[in-house]
C-alpha cells in the first residue's frame, strides 16, 4: 500500500500553508480535501492580531500577542514560531512573484466595501490603504452594475477616519461593458481587467484624473493574476495610488493568494487528491496510521507518518455541534473545548464590541499543536492541529483568524 | 412492474435535498467555467440550490438553466455537500416534460441508436463519415442547431464490440465485465482493445455484457430524464446482476463511470443505484487498487513518451485522485505532466450545440494554451469528448492513457 510522508486535510490559508512548509522540507505530500477551501471567500490578507480581549487596537501584533491568555494558540505556538511564519510568508509570496508587505510590529489599514479601515499585519500593496493617509484627494470608483460597493456610503465612512476627514472626495463610475446579463461580481470585473482591453478601458477613465497627491479607492477588481493588474495600472497612472477594498466574496485577492499556493505546492511535486472527504482517522492507539475517505461508490484509504488537521471550524463542517454543548470534531473526535452554560454561548449584539463565546470552540492542543483532552493530555502522537480547528480564540473579534492559521501551519510543517 | 415500494434512499443522504446545505457561500460561482466564459449564466448557486427550492415548490422556470454544461465543478467546489449540477440536470428534466425538444438534442442525446443504425448497415460507418463530411459542408449541421465548426465524431470502421469477438484472450477465474459506452464502441474502440491487453496481463478475462445500454448522460444533460431513468434501470439490473456473480464493473470513459457510479443515485434517489454503483470501477481506480495491493503487474517496457496529462473534470468528480498519473509515471521512459488547466469546455454534447460552441472554446482557452507550452508528445485523457475538443481545439494528438499502459506491457 502507498504510502505519504505526510497528509493535509483542508485546503484552506492553513491547509495550504501547511503542505507547502511540509513540501519544503523534501517530504511527500498529499492535500486531501472536499469543498474548493475557503480562500475565495477570504480577504488573503493576513491578520495576526488586530484588537485584544478588551476590544482596544492593537498597534503591534508582536506586542499584543504577548499579553493574550495562557489558552490562545498563539501562546502554543509561541513568538519565535509566529515571527518566522510571517518571514516565510513574505518570501514565499516574494518568490511567487506576488508579494505582500507588512511586518510583525506595525499595522497596515486596509480598506473595506463600507470604508472602514481594518487592521492587517500583511498585505498585497495593492490592499495598502496607508496611502490614503499621504494624499490630498481620495477618488472612490464605483463599477456600474457592481453591487455592495457603494461611493457615497464608503465617503460617509473615510470621513469618519480622523486622518481622512479633511481631504477632497471625487465619486466616479466605471462602466466595465460586462452588464446586460446576472449581476456582475468583482471576479467578473477582475477577469475582465486581465485582457489588455479591460485595462486599457480603465486607464482611460482614470487617466484623466490621476494627479499627484491623488488616491484611487477601488473594489477588489484589480485582476486575477496576484499584482500584474495593479503594477500595470499605477505604471500607467504616473504618482497617483490605486488602493482596492475588502469586498463581499467571490474574493478576488483570496483567490490569487490561492492561485500563489496551489501553485506553489504543486511545483514542490505537492499532489490535491480533491472531492474527497474524510470520514475518520485510522488508529493505532494514539498513533494515526491513515485516514478513510468517501469517494465515489466507495470509500478509499491514504496511509502517511504525519498528518495534519485544518478542516476548520463550523462553517467548514470541521467541527460541529448537532446537541448544545456536545461539540464534535469531525474527523477523529478528538476533545473539544467550549465555553459550558447557555448565558455565555453567544451575544446577541452581533457587531457590538463584545466577544462571542461560541467562537472559541475548538481543539486545544499541546505546544507541538498535537490534540490533548481536558487533562493536558496529548490524544494523537502525529496529528497537528492548524487554523480553524483550534480553540481558545474568537478571530472575528480579535483580527487574528489567518495569522492563527498562518503560523500554526507554519509551526505544524516544521513539526 | 412488481408492486413492491421502490426503495428510495434516506432523506438525509439524498442528493435532490441536498439544496438545503447551501450557505450561498459562493465558491461554486469562483469555479464554475461556464460563469466565467458567458455572463447569460446566472451561475450555479442560483440556479442550483436556490432556484431548485422554488422550483420544486410552484412552476417557475430559470431561463439560464440551459447553460449549465454538467461538468460538476460546482459540485467538487462546495464545501458542503449539495449536488449542485445534479439539482440543475432535475431541473431541467421538469422543464422538458412539459416544453418540446428540438431535433439538435433528439440527436444529441441519442448517439447510441445513430451508431446502432450506422454499425448494421454495410459501410455503414464509412458511408455515414462522407455524410456528415458533405453534411458539413453543406451547412446542414448548422440547421439543425449543431456547432458547424466541428466535426462530428466518426465512426470507426468496426464498433469494438466485434473487435471484441476476434480478441482471443487468456481463460482467468478472474473476472471483470467491461462497459465500453458509446464512444468507445463506436468511434474509438481502441481504447476498448488496450483495455483488454492491460487487463489480461493482469490476469483478469475481459467479459463484454449486450444488455448494456448507453448509460444515460448524453440523455440526462439534454433532459430526456425519463428515458435515462430507463436506461438507468436496464444498467443497473445487469450490474447488480454481476455483482452476484462477484464480478466487477469497469468503464473506461469518465462520464459513463460517475454516471453509473455515482448520478444515478444522485438523480433517481433509489436504493438499488447505490448497490449497484458499488461494484462500479473507474479503469485506473481499478488498476489502483490492484497498486495499492501490490497485484498491479509492474513488468514495463519502456515507452518513451512526455505526456501532458488533461485530467477530467468527471474523473475529480469521483474523488479518488489522479492514479493513471502515478501508474504511467512508473512506466520508464514516460513523464506525465498534469495540464491542470480547469474544464476543457466540451463536457459531453454541451460543445456541440451552435449556441454553446463560442462559451465551449472560451472554457477551453486555458487548456489549450498550456498544451501548446507544454509541447508533449500526445496529450491523454480519460473522456472521449474531452480528447475531440484537445484535439479540436489544438491539433495535438490525444489517447486514453491506457492506450499508454499497453504499450508498456
Amino acid at each position: 500500500m502507498a504510502k505519504t510522508d505526510t497528509i493535509v486535510i483542508g485546503s484552506g490559508l492553513a491547509g495550504l500553508t501547511a503542505a507547502i512548509v511540509s513540501a519544503q522540507k523534501g517530504q511527500n505530500v498529499k492535500l486531501l480535501t472536499y469543498g474548493s477551501g475557503t480562500l475565495s471567500l477570504n480577504s488573503g490578507v493576513i491578520d495576526v492580531l488586530g484588537y485584544d480581549q478588551q476590544h482596544k487596537y492593537v498597534a503591534s501584533p508582536r506586542q499584543g500577542i504577548q499579553n493574550l491568555p495562557d489558552n490562545h494558540p498563539y501562546r502554543k505556538i509561541g513568538l519565535q514560531a509566529i515571527a518566522d511564519s510571517v518571514s516565510f510568508f513574505l518570501k514565499l509570496t516574494e518568490e511567487q512573484g506576488f508579494p505582500y508587505g507588512g511586518d510583525l510590529d506595525s499595522q497596515l489599514p486596509v480598506p473595506t466595501a463600507v470604508g472602514t479601515l481594518k487592521p492587517t499585519c500583511l498585505a498585497p500593496e495593492s490592499l495598502n490603504g496607508s496611502h490614503l493617509v499621504d494624499s490630498h484627494k481620495i477618488v472612490i470608483v464605483t463599477v456600474k452594475g457592481l453591487k455592495d460597493f457603494y461611493g457615497n456610503i464608503i465617503e460617509d465612512n473615510l470621513r469618519k477616519v480622523a486622518a481622512l476627514k479633511d481631504k477632497t472626495y471625487e465619486l466616479i463610475e466605471f462602466d466595465s461593458g460586462l452588464t446586460g446579463g446576472r449581476d456582475i461580481t468583482t471576479l467578473d470585473v477582475a477577469r475582465y481587467l486581465d485582457t489588455d482591453a479591460g485595462l486599457a478601458a480603465l486607464v482611460a477613465l482614470l487617466k484623466p484624473v490621476a494627479q499627484n497627491g491623488v488616491s484611487f479607492v477601488l473594489p477588489q477588481i484589480l485582476g486575477t493574476k496576484g499584482d500584474t493588474c495593479h503594477k500595470s495600472l499605477k505604471a500607467q497612472l504616473g504618482s497617483a495610488q490605486v488602493v482596492e477594498t475588502t469586498c463581499l466574496p467571490p474574493s478576488v485577492n483570496g483567490l490569487r493568494l490561492q492561485n500563489l499556493l496551489k501553485g506553489a505546492f504543486k511545483q514542490l511535486g505537492g499532489e490535491i487528491v480533491e472531492d474527497c472527504r474524510v470520514l475518520r482517522g485510522i488508529m493505532e492507539g494514539a498513533k494515526c496510521v491513515g485516514v478513510v475517505t468517501q469517494a465515489a461508490a466507495r470509500k478509499k484509504s491514504y496511509y502517511a507518518t504525519k498528518f495534519i488537521l485544518a478542516t476548520g471550524g463550523f462553517y467548514s463542517g470541521g467541527l460541529a455541534m448537532r446537541e448544545f454543548e456536545k461539540p464534535q470534531e469531525t474527523i477523529f473526535g478528538f476533545p473539544v473545548y467550549f465555553v459550558p452554560g447557555e448565558e455565555n454561548w453567544s451575544n446577541a449584539e452581533l457587531f457590538s464590541d463584545k466577544p462571542q463565546g461560541f467562537a472559541l470552540t475548538g481543539i486545544m492542543t499541546d505546544e507541538n499543536l498535537r490534540p490533548v483532552d481536558g487533562s493536558g493530555q496529548v490524544v494523537a502522537d502525529n496529528v497537528y492541529i492548524v487554523g480553524r480547528n483550534l480553540g481558545g480564540y474568537d478571530f472575528c473579534f480579535e483580527h487574528s483568524g489567518n495569522g492563527v492559521a498562518l503560523a500554526s501551519a507554519y509551526k505544524a510543517g516544521n513539526m | 412492474m412488481s408492486d413492491t415500494k421502490i426503495k428510495q434512499i434516506a432523506p438525509e443522504e439524498a442528493a435532490v435535498f441536498t439544496a438545503d446545505h447551501c450557505l450561498s457561500c459562493t465558491s461554486c460561482m469562483s469555479s464554475c467555467p461556464v460563469m466565467e466564459a458567458t455572463k447569460e449564466y446566472r451561475g450555479p448557486k442560483l440556479v442550483g440550490p436556490a432556484h431548485s427550492r422554488m422550483h420544486f415548490s410552484q412552476e417557475d422556470e430559470e431561463d439560464s438553466l440551459d447553460f449549465c454544461s454538467n461538468c460538476k465543478s460546482c459540485d467538487r467546489a462546495c464545501p458542503s455537500g449539495v449536488a449542485v449540477s445534479t439539482l440543475n440536470m432535475l431541473q431541467r428534466g421538469e422543464y422538458y416534460k412539459t416544453h418540446a425538444h428540438s431535433q439538435r438534442d433528439e440527436m444529441l442525446a441519442h448517439g447510441e441508436k445513430m451508431g446502432k443504425l450506422v454499425h448494421s448497415l454495410p459501410l455503414g460507418a464509412t458511408c455515414a463519415n462522407i455524410g456528415m463530411r458533405i453534411g458539413k459542408a453543406l451547412g446542414i449541421f448548422g440547421l439543425f442547431g449543431l456547432a458547424v465548426e466541428r466535426d462530428m465524431p466518426s465512426y470507426a470502421a468496426s464498433t469494438f464490440k466485434s473487435l471484441y469477438k476476434n480478441i482471443s484472450q487468456k481463460k482467468s477465474d478472474k473476472k471483470v465485465v467491461f462497459f465500453p459506452g458509446c464512444f468507445i464502441n463506436d468511434n474509438e474502440p481502441s481504447v476498448g482493445e488496450a483495455m483488454v491487453k492491460v487487463m489480461q496481463v493482469n490476469g483478469y478475462e475481459v467479459l463484454l455484457d449486450d444488455k448494456f445500454c448507453c448509460c444515460g448522460s448524453p440523455m440526462v444533460v439534454t433532459g430526456y430524464i425519463d428515458e435515462a431513468k430507463e436506461h438507468a434501470d436496464r444498467n443497473v439490473e445487469r450490474i447488480l446482476y454481476w455483482k452476484n456473480q462477484g464480478v466487477p464493473v469497469v468503464a473506461a470513459c469518465t462520464s459513463c463511470s460517475l454516471m453509473l457510479k455515482k448520478e444515478y443515485e444522485e438523480l433517481f434517489n433509489e436504493a438499488k443505484m447505490k448497490q449497484a454503483a458499488a461494484n462500479v470501477y473507474d479503469l485506473f481506480e481499478f488498476l489502483d487498487i490492484l497498486a495499492d495491493k501490490g497485484e498491479l503487474n509492474t513488468n514495463f517496457q519502456s515507452v518513451s513518451a512526455k505526456l501532458t496529462y488533461h485530467v477530467p473534470c468527471h474523473l475529480k468528480a469521483q474523488g479518488f485522485g489522479v492514479p493513471a498519473a502515478s501508474i504511467l509515471r512508473d512506466v520508464p521512459g514516460v513523464t506525465v505532466e498534469l495540464a491542470d488547466a480547469g474544464c476543457c469546455g466540451m463536457s459531453g454534447n454541451y460543445g456541440f450545440k451552435g449556441d454553446k460552441y463560442d462559451i465551449s472554446m472560451k472554457i477551453g482557452e486555458k487548456l489549450f494554451s498550456r498544451i501548446k507550452e507544454q509541447a508533449a508528445d500526445s496529450v491523454i485523457c480519460d473522456c472521449g469528448t474531452c480528447r475531440l475538443q484537445i484535439r479540436h481545439g489544438t491539433q495535438a494528438k490525444a489517447c486514453h492513457p491506457v492506450e499508454i499502459l499497453a504499450k508498456a506491457y
